[in-house]
């Protein structure tokens, strides 16, 4: 019995802390809202398109991966190597330092992914510190812990393409990472590796994650924009343009280089850290491989759950009920939901319309927008009912 | 200052915070004219709210939800932005006197840009009633 109570007063200790640091930041995310906005107006307000930004960044990665992928070669080759050499590393080199504008394309494919995972990030921590990713939003937030870990994956493996002697390291310290995993370390290291040592089809088996998983991202994406009426991929043309345009500068100012071609033969032990994609590998090599593993994993379930971790702060939706003999089968409430949550079906025999809405109740989340669509009073929230409030307003009205 | 007419606001609960600035029946503390009528998301409002509004009898309706672009749940403030402007249905019957509802966009932090433009409606909202009322009786002897 004291255990139990002893519990309580623990649990509630940390989550009125968590429930402080959630309003403070909530706050906070509402003055930076207000301050942007009085400098650049709402309409161009990057938080107001925290989701379409990574999305516009995908469609730039898209179109120069696709000018780098046609002259890439995946191959690591080192049997002419005093000779004409042509390889993966070769074959960036001849991108940055011959090609027209191909130094460009490769600076906007490195820096366009940072960006990305900047955005990403942001996009995540809005919709955490305002409450946007529980309830009816969970799909759109597991989905999005899967994007966001797709694409930290992705941009490793680009890493590994330059096939630079930091290619090498990483391709190493991945594997002594699998290595380390109990039953699936093995078969993991050789769908990784393509085989059993790092050959020429280790290159195109990286080549094949790199792309293939870039196109796998549309499906979960999919996924992520299903349960939401007109989603906003992207945001006003002036904020690409800045967008783009802050990219080409980084570009112009840092510009990406190679290191020293990969050798096999040789033993490189220190490379250039990318704080957006290779964190994890300066954890790796900080800490012994299964506190990694143990870390990377419960990270990823925590994020994942988060939205069940959280209950009780709000109270639970009461969805919207429709007004079966009022309902005309108009579709309006259907056009306007924001989340997906009204079906039109075909109305019961005997009535009078040929459709009827009905909703959708794990979808819904109590906003009204359908009660504000119906002229024909025919959905309401059982907790704040439409003819209740016109009530209110005339009584108000008439009190004078 | 005279007592005018009500002034019904239909509002976001997320929108502006107008909690400390409202008495206990629900109006403000400093325009007593002001009712507040509170909504999950200003998306609720019906238009057939504001013409009860009108047609019960008062001085104007102000709709308020949050910043364009920033709507808890999505889409609610620009589908009755769009509503008022007759871009979506249901919008507002044509008879209704449009200067008589005035629509804002104020964030949770605006309280005082929400009290500023209140006041300035009220006001407008007496001088449209003076005009109204001086002019009812020239047309009646004419």
């Amino acid at each position: 019995m004291t255990s139990s109570v002893k519990n309580e007063t623990n649990s509630s200790w940390w989550k009125d802390l968590y429930n402080r640091f959630i309003a403070g930041a909530n706050k906070a995310t509402l003055a930076i809202e207000d301050g942007i906005n009085a400098l650049i107006t709402s309409k161009y307000n990057p938080l107001y398109y925290h989701g379409a930004l990574p999305q516009f960044y995908l469609w730039v990665l898209f179109l120069s991966g696709l000018l780098l992928f046609a002259y890439y070669i995946p191959t690591i080759d080192n049997a002419y190597f005093s000779q004409k050499l042509i390889n993966a590393w070769t074959s960036v080199q001849y991108i940055t330092d011959t090609l027209p504008f191909g130094a460009v394309i490769r600076g906007i494919h490195r820096y366009s992914g940072d960006a990305m995972v900047i955005f990403i990030f942001l996009h995540a921590i809005r919709v955490w510190f305002t409450d946007r990713y529980r309830q009816y939003r969970w799909v759109q937030w597991v989905s999005g812990v899967v994007l966001l870990l797709m694409v930290l994956f992705i941009g490793q493996t680009g890493y590994y393409l330059v096939w630079d002697e930091r290619s090498l390291v990483l391709t190493r310290m991945t594997v002594s990472a699998f290595d380390a995993l109990p039953l699936i370390g093995e078969p993991l290291k050789a769908w990784f590796l393509n085989g059993s040592t790092i050959t020429n089809l280790t290159l195109s088996n990286f080549l094949f994650i790199h792309i293939g998983l870039s196109f796998a991202l549309l499906f979960v994406l999919w996924l992520h924009y299903v349960r939401m009426t007109r989603p906003v991929l992207t945001p006003p043309p002036a904020v690409n343009f800045i967008l783009v345009g802050i990219i080409l500068l980084v570009v112009y100012l840092a510009p990406i280089t190679s290191g020293r071609m990969a050798n096999l033969n040789s033993q490189p032990n220190a490379y250039d850290m990318d704080w957006f994609f290779l964190w994890n590998y300066w954890l790796m090599a900080h800490m012994p491989l299964a506190l990694f593993w143990l870390l990377m994993i419960a990270a990823a379930v925590i994020a994942t759950v988060l939205p069940w971790l959280v209950k009780n702060v709000s109270p639970p939706v009461i969805p919207a009920e429709v007004v079966i003999d009022k309902c005309t089968g108009c579709s309006l409430c259907y056009r306007d939901c924001p989340y997906q949550a009204i079906e039109m079906v075909p109305a019961p025999a005997g009535s009078r319309f040929k459709l009827l809405a009905t909703v959708k109740t794990a979808r819904c989340s109590a906003c009204g927008l359908c009660v504000g669509a119906c002229a024909f009073d025919a959905i309401d929230l059982p907790q704040l009912l439409d003819t209740t409030v016109t009530a209110q307003i005339k009584s108000l009205v008439e009190a004078k | 200052m005279t007592a005018g007419k009500t002034v019904i606001t239909l509002i976001c609960e997320r929108a502006a915070d107008l909690n400390s600035l409202l008495d206990q029946k629900g109006s403000l503390s400093d325009l007593p004219d002001v009712h507040v009528v509170k909504f999950p998301c200003s998306g609720m409002i019906q238009p057939l709210m504001i013409e009860a509004a009108l047609k019960a009898g008062a001085g104007g309706v102000i709709v308020c939800g949050c910043q364009i672009g920033d709507c808890f749940y999505r889409e609610g403030n620009k589908m009755i932005k769009e509503r008022l402007l007759g871009e979506r249905p249901p919008g507002l019957k044509k008879t209704v006197d449009r200067r008589r509802v005035m629509a804002l966009w104020l964030s949770r932090r605006q309280k005082e840009r929400f009290l500023t433009e209140a006041r300035e409606f009220v006001v407008q909202m007496k001088k449209i009633d003076e005009l109204e009322g001086s002019a009812q009786p020239a047309v009646a002897s004419k």
